[in-house]
């Protein structure tokens, strides 16, 4: 490999965002990579932000993603996505974000506003080499898009590509990692088959 | 050579990987984030490898129990969060002295840089130094495991013990780990109990001695492979680093493209390898020194070259310098920030959209802070402190510490301070005595059952003998819910050979002036409970039976059968009220913007009724 890979995936605690980079680095490793998942989350139980770093290369690497180095940004949450590119994406990030949002708890008490999500994307786009915002909720259904949103994610990530990885690589290392599986092998394929735009 | 097999860990399963390698028996420990996971995949293979693992009701008892296996030839491993060893220091300090026995101990300590996870970010390097004991600071999975190895081989060869060091970024992050064999060991103890293992009536000579042992430890040091130095013949700028930190360094020289530029990567920092040290410094102009939080290389290297006016000596950088930070976590960007402020190179990390996009987006974020869980019932006791509180026109003290329940300094500023592991109860010893200097403030110590056992009972019998006046909640939820619901001696269930022990019947021992057991699901009683006892003198105890919905959903716990709760929109206030979802603030308590009424959010709702006496107009329901 010419030089190294690296995905970070952005979401809230309970998203799967955890399993989500497990899954990536297992394919990595299904095709002779060293990844590294480096993850930073404060209370992740308690739905605060949670942020997973992959790094495919073939030596070992720090687990941070340097800022400006991220190649691919997959979204599971807008807001977390973008803060997620202001701290970490510059111009070489290729950004797929769920437009679902997970409203924060003062906004459902009414003491904050949730940011407009045309706004979220505008600003990720000057920051990003590229944005597809994706629904998962019209994709999935609004059931079936809070069991399943990771995989969905991976396999909309992958219509676009992750340099080293194959989709065939990636739902191999879902099968074995997420549970259910039927449901999760589903989304991924659902994602897959999603047009998006780069 | 058998090819090695390898797979994906985190550097705390690597750890405990190592010692299993390593032949560990015993593991006592005390959970605390990040080092939790290091004994709980220990247990794991705890039967399979036939190894005693526990969790000890505090670090101090986990390193004295330790030791104990270690003195008569059982290889022992005690893991903990960076304030445990603030707890165990005072054993450390004499243990250091007296020494380890044959079994090798080897203790790891899990500090939290930028403190994610914990409540300061120290940097515990320093008790290593302060015991003058062996110091590893691996900086990857696979070099955990082996620094492990090592450090029982140390250990058992030199009888001191041995810390190995990790941080957050170490703990919890994974990578590919080489795994090698399993030692096929019959436990074993020695024959007779070791002489000797104290250090009167001459702790001094007992001090010479371990200086001696660390003058041997030194020379190995000096030629350990786990140390790496990468420095070209032309290089003129070091970079000294140490733990994760390492790979910053080496990540910074490679986006930098540099060519005269080295790493000297250092795993045993204390004694630190001066030889080695002094060797790579030779003929480079400068040294940058990258480790996390303190400057602790820094400063040794330092005082151990300042004698040294030869005309080739390098200039050092680092924190006190102010070219690297002196807190929050190191990273590749602070690195490469720091080398091109001592060096002639730039590099621009390449941001496009630049500032000003960057400064757009911050500004559209709101943060999402740490809130109790829907039906927490740790929120239904502050929510009747607060009325306490209120009632008493803002004369009320509470004092807290360490647990799920320290959210309480984020619940409207209700618990006033929150420090160490049981220092609630006692600062409230020190606040009940203030009464004679005119403190008027009622006094209310809080505490969960875990950190009860960990810390509180000295304060408590301190509080008893010297008729501190006081209220001391402990929050009962039956678990260390915090970091994961490990067992401790208050746990409903306890494991086989283990006996529950009971919080009321230890603190009636000691003997309150008042006592009582209720529940704090319901918020009527539990408010007038809380002010009739805060209204009592002497010293007072409630015990708080709680419930940790997490806990519960774990167990597999439905409340389902339970009736729905929901909100009567002809008695609801609306905008006039707002009392229950914008200061009670229950996660399952919603707002209607078009009706301008609150809702609950039955997929979030645990079906509790707690909010029933929240509302004032009686507007909240359950089926």
């Amino acid at each position: 490999m010419d030089r190294l890979y690296n995905v970070l995936i952005a979401g809230v605690g309970g998203q799967g965002n955890l399993l989500c980079g497990r899954v990536l680095a297992e394919a990595a490793i299904l095709k002779g990579y060293r990844p590294t998942i480096g993850e930073t989350f404060g209370a992740s139980r308690r739905g605060g932000t949670v942020v997973t770093h992959v790094r495919i290369g073939d030596h070992d690497l720090g687990p941070l993603i340097p800022r400006g180095t991220v190649d691919m940004l997959i979204g599971l949450e807008p807001m977390e996505a973008l803060r997620a590119a202001v701290d970490y994406c510059g111009e070489r990030a290729i950004a797929v974000v769920s437009t679902a949002e997970v409203q924060t708890m003062q906004c459902i008490t009414g003491t904050t506003k949730y940011p407009p999500l045309a706004d979220i994307l505008d600003v990720m786009s000057s920051i990003c080499a590229s944005v597809s915002p994706i629904d998962p909720v019209l994709a999935l259904g609004e059931t079936e898009y809070r069991r399943v949103l990771n995989s969905f994610m991976l396999g909309a990530a992958l219509t676009i590509g992750i340099a080293p990885l194959t989709a065939n690589g990636v739902r191999e290392s879902l099968t074995g990692l997420m549970q259910p599986v039927g449901p999760n092998v589903a989304a991924f394929d659902a994602g897959l088959k999603t047009s998006v735009r780069v | 050579m058998v090819k090695s097999q390898h797979s994906l860990m985190s550097g705390n399963e690597a750890m405990s990987r190592g010692a299993i390698e390593a032949g560990v028996r015993f593991c006592a420990s005390y959970p605390g984030t990040p080092s939790t996971e290091i004994t709980e995949s220990l247990m794991r293979s705890a039967s399979d490898r036939g190894i005693y693992v526990e969790w000890s009701t505090n670090e101090k008892v986990a390193l004295e129990a330790a030791s104990a296996a270690s003195w008569v030839g059982v290889s022992a491993l005690c893991p903990m969060k960076s304030l445990g060893l603030n707890v165990a220091a005072d054993f450390l300090l004499n243990l250091n002295l007296s020494g380890s026995g044959k079994g090798g101990l080897v203790i790891v300590v899990c500090d939290d840089p930028e403190g994610h996870s914990s409540s300061n970010e120290q940097d515990s390097r320093f008790y290593a130094k302060a015991a003058m004991l062996p110091l590893l600071e691996p900086s990857t999975g696979q070099e955990a495991k082996e620094a492990i190895l090592y450090a029982f081989d140390l250990s058992r060869r030199h009888e001191v013990p041995v810390i190995v060091r990790s941080t957050t970024r170490l703990s919890h992050s994974s990578s590919l780990v080489n795994v090698g064999p399993l030692p096929q060991v019959a436990p074993a103890t020695l024959s007779s109990f070791p002489r000797g293992l104290f250090n009167v009536p001459q702790p001094a000579v007992k001090h010479r001695e371990l200086l001696s042992k660390i003058q041997l430890i030194a020379a190995e040091f000096e030629k350990s492979s786990l140390n790496k130095l990468n420095l070209g013949p032309d290089a003129k700028t070091l970079l000294i680093s140490s733990g994760i930190c390492q790979s910053y360094s080496e990540e910074a020289l490679a986006l930098v493209h540099t060519k005269n530029t080295g790493s000297l990567g250092l795993v045993t920092t204390n004694p630190i390898p001066t030889g080695l040290i002094a060797n790579a410094m030779a003929g480079v102009e400068r040294v940058l020194f990258v480790e996390e939080t303190d400057p602790f290389l820094e400063d040794e290297i330092r005082s151990q070259y300042v004698g040294l006016s030869t005309p080739d000596r390098p200039r050092f950088y680092g924190k006190r310098t102010k070219t690297l930070p002196a807190w929050g976590e190191m990273s590749v960007d602070h690195v490469v920030k720091g080398l091109s402020q001592v060096t002639d190179l730039s590099h621009e990390m390449s941001l496009h959209g630049g500032l000003d996009a960057r400064a757009r987006g911050a500004k559209l974020l709101i943060s999402r802070p740490l809130t109790f869980c829907a039906g927490c019932t740790h929120r239904n006791v502050y929510w009747a402190l607060r009325q306490e509180k209120k009632r008493r026109g803002g004369q009320l003290v509470v004092a807290g510490d360490i647990g799920c329940y320290s959210l309480g300094v984020f619940y409207d500023e209700t618990m006033n301070t929150m420090q160490a592991m049981g220092s609630g109860i006692g600062v409230a010893c020190g606040l009940g005595q203030l009464g004679r200097f005119g403190f008027e403030s009622a006094v209310v110590a809080v505490a969960g059952d875990s950190t009860f056992f960990h810390a509180c009972l000295p304060a408590l019998v301190n509080a008893r003998h010297k008729n501190a006046n006081l209220t001391f909640l402990i929050l009962d939820n039956e678990t260390t819910a915090m970091t994961g619901f490990q067992p401790h001696p208050g746990s409903a269930v306890q494991d086989k050979g283990q006996r529950r022990i009971s919080i009321p019947d230890l603190v009636r021992a000691i003997g309150p002036d008042y006592m009582t057991t209720s529940d704090s699901v319901e918020i009527g009683p539990l408010i007038e409970l809380i002010h009739t006892t805060v209204a009592k003198d002497g010293l007072r105890v409630l015990i708080l039976k709680g419930i940790c919905r997490l806990e519960q959903q774990r167990r597999g716990v439905s409340h389902e059968g339970l009736g729905k709760v929901s909100v009567n929109p002809a008695l609801c206030r609306g905008e006039k009220c707002k009392i229950c979802f914008s200061q009670f603030g229950c996660t399952a308590i919603g707002w209607l913007p078009t009706e301008k009424q609150a809702t609950i959010l039955d997929e979030v709702c645990v079906r509790c009724g707690s909010c029933i006496g929240v509302c004032p107009y009686k507007a909240i329901r359950q089926e």
